[in-house]
């Protein structure tokens, strides 16, 4: 369960994932949902699946124990057909509307550790909308590459839409600095990152070390 | 960060100076075979008045061009301080051995036929027989340095072919011999003068990091451009960059920009953030200035050259409305500022123009302005201090510009007061203008857009980095 132990490395260093539980089975996710509180999403667990929304394996906006019943069945028996081994199930508080970003990190063999930004979602690998810096970076260097962004006007307000919260954003990647450098981490997507003018929420996060 | 010249420079470094500066030089590798590269790089250092002593080497010869040949370097009498080496690779291991015998501190190593065709232990040797004596060693596997002020060239390519710049203030450093040799020459052809150029191929003892550390210190360096495919050490460069480019202007062109990154990354960042983005981020990061091709590189050379603007407020003089608008559509596009005329300006620029001309900025001097209303409209606007760099947009093909206007413009150049860019588009004509004023040290610009680029790259490194051209009188 690497996605498990992932998310509980992030947490050591305080980045701040959406509130979420892993069910073993359906009675589970309702005692986990009602925990959180709904609404909530359902994710697939399990070592053969990376593209979740690809197969099935993913149901948002969960809004009460019946809905959530009906989806834990839906998404394990479509995993199960496509012949992927089931892990559980994860349960996941609902994340707050707002811009998606992705927030990464890689180890450049010349360079060592860099950050990277962009517009996330399903389209980051089309429009391709990022900037990075190496690492140690200033706040002064987040607010640049916020700048450098095309797609810069939706992240500093745009429309009646409001700006995303620049110090969460700050720290999001001042840390993931820190905890690349420390973990000797090869590889990290926070995708998607969140935000809106209040804060932001990490909604998924993969690592390579 | 370090401080520059706060922390002794390495000797190895420091004997760079021995590589650029001889009193004496050994070409070891001469030879009489026509077009071969001792040949070449023999003619080139006599016929190029080189300044010092020249002692051909090669164990064939008593006497190449009328100049006494040496079996190799330890026969020779007097102190040698430099030597350049272009025999086959395994001779050059213990040539440089007897280099260093002799106590020669600074060797260009021209041979190819080291790590990059994967003879690493020759590679190996020459490092560890640098190290031992303390040798500045550019190469191999290059084209190695000119240094205009000396008359030293050691690019072997003959001169009918490859022009050689005159002597100026901008220093090359670059990784490929190839594209190297084609700055020289467009160097050459746009009249750009330069400190010293450097193509340091392998790398071996001394990287691009040493190097542009050594030209930092140059004194007759004002500015460095670098042309580099990779490093192999980042973080050295990017301290380097960083450090010197608050001292003197750094351009880079960085080649392999395209590499696809790897379809099978584990993770969304890997897979779009390739290795062009680590050298990208770099260049930001160091606040240095990235050129994206060779003509741009130019524009940057060029425009570098003026003084540096004090602020981002631009003064627009034409003899045609249209282009007057072109360019305020790329600064606006830009981000930088159309100067607002200060009052006194105005009243002056009345009393010079028609009455039917509209006094304002763009100032349009409209197209019967002959080359005394030229330097009328730029003294006056010299004086406005709420302008910070004046662009010259001139028809050439006007029938009342003549010659005149070159003297004028020149003028205007070297008054340094305030940077200057011309932009003139058009045919042969036009060209042929541009090209004189380029030779002069004025930076001409083929179109608006151009121009803006270069200027906004400009003003940018102005207002962003501190440095010594910055104490304006």
């Amino acid at each position: 369960m690497s996605m498990l132990k992932d998310f509980s490395l992030l947490e050591k260093y305080k980045f701040k994932l959406l509130p979420y539980k892993i069910a073993k089975n359906e009675e589970d996710a309702v005692k986990h949902a009602k925990y959180i509180g709904f609404p909530v999403a359902l994710k697939i667990i399990s070592p053969q699946i990376t593209h979740k929304t690809d197969v099935g394996g993913v149901r948002i906006k969960i809004k009460n124990s019946d809905m959530l019943r009906h989806a834990y069945r839906d998404i394990v028996s479509s995993a199960e057909k496509s012949k992927a081994e089931v892990k559980g199930v994860l349960v996941q508080k609902m994340a707050r509307k707002g811009i998606e970003l992705i927030i990464g990190g890689k180890e450049d063999p010349q360079f060592g550790h860099m950050v990277v930004l962009g517009l996330g979602g399903v389209y980051v690998e089309i429009f391709r909308d990022i900037t990075g810096r190496i690492c140690p970076i200033s706040k002064q260097d987040v607010r640049e590459m916020v700048g450098e962004l095309k797609s810069h006007p939706i992240l500093t307000g745009v429309r009646g839409q409001k700006a995303v919260n620049m110090n969460t954003l700050e720290d999001i990647m001042l840390k993931t600095c820190r905890f690349m450098e420390k973990e000797k981490v090869k590889e990290l997507d926070l995708n998607p990152v969140i935000f809106d003018s209040k804060g932001a929420d990490i909604v998924d996060a993969r690592i390579r070390k | 960060m370090r401080e520059s010249g706060s922390e002794p420079m390495e000797r190895k470094i420091k004997n760079l100076k021995y590589v650029f500066e001889p009193k004496s030089i050994a070409v070891i590798g001469a030879t009489k075979t026509p077009s071969k590269v001792g040949n070449v790089l023999l003619k080139n250092f006599i016929e190029g008045k080189f300044d010092g002593k020249i002692y051909p080497v090669n164990p064939k010869y008593d006497e190449i061009m009328g100049l006494k040949c040496y079996s190799d370097v330890l026969k020779i009498k007097g102190k040698v301080e430099s030597a350049v080496i272009a025999t086959p690779a395994k001779t050059v291991p213990s040539i440089l051995e007897q280099c260093g015998k002799k106590g020669i501190k600074g060797v260009i190593v021209l041979s190819g036929g080291f790590a990059e065709s994967g003879n690493t232990e020759l590679e190996e040797k020459l490092k560890s027989t640098a190290k031992k004596y303390n040798i500045a060693l550019i190469g191999p596997n290059c084209l190695g340095v000119i240094n205009p002020y000396s008359r030293l060239d050691s690019i072997f390519f003959p001169v009918f072919k490859l022009q050689r710049p005159k002597p100026g203030s901008i220093s090359f450093v670059t990784q490929s011999g190839a594209v190297g040799s084609c700055i020289v020459d467009l160097a050459a052809y746009y009249g750009v003068g330069i400190s010293k150029f450097i193509s340091y191929g392998n790398a071996s003892v001394l990287d691009e990091s040493d190097i542009i550390d050594y030209l930092s210190n140059d004194d007759s360096t004002e500015s460095i451009i670098v042309y580099i495919e990779g490093t192999k050490d980042g973080k050295k460069f990017m301290e380097t960059l960083e450090k010197v480019n608050k001292i003197k202007p750094i351009v880079v062109l960085k080649a392999g920009r395209s590499e696809k990154s790897s379809k099978a990354a584990f993770s969304h960042t890997g897979n779009i953030a390739g290795n062009y983005l680590a050298y990208s981020s770099a260049f930001k990061q160091t606040k240095v200035i990235e050129a994206k091709d060779v003509e741009e590189l130019f524009d940057y050379v060029k425009i570098f050259n003026q003084p540096l603007p004090r602020g981002k407020k631009i003064g627009i003089i034409t003899d045609g409305g249209g282009l007057g608008v072109l360019t305020t559509d790329a600064i606006e596009e830009t981000g930088l500022d159309i100067a607002d005329l200060g009052e006194e300006t105005e009243k002056k620029l009345k009393k010079i123009l028609p009455a039917y001309a509209n006094v304002g900025n763009p100032l349009d001097i409209i197209a019967d302005a002959d080359p005394e209303l030229y330097k009328k409209s730029i003294d006056i606007f010299m004086d406005d201090p709420g302008v910070d760099l004046i662009i010259v947009i001139v028809l050439f093909q006007a029938p009342a510009l003549d010659e005149r206007l070159l003297d004028v413009l020149v003028e205007a150049s070297d008054d340094r007061r305030k940077p200057i860019a011309v932009v003139a588009v058009g045919g042969d004509y036009t060209h042929m203008n541009r090209k004189i004023l380029d030779t002069y040290g004025v930076p001409t610009f083929g179109s608006p857009r151009d121009a803006i680029k270069a200027i906004k790259k400009f003003t940018t490194y102005s207002l962003t980095s501190r440095c010594r051209k910055c104490i304006f009188r």
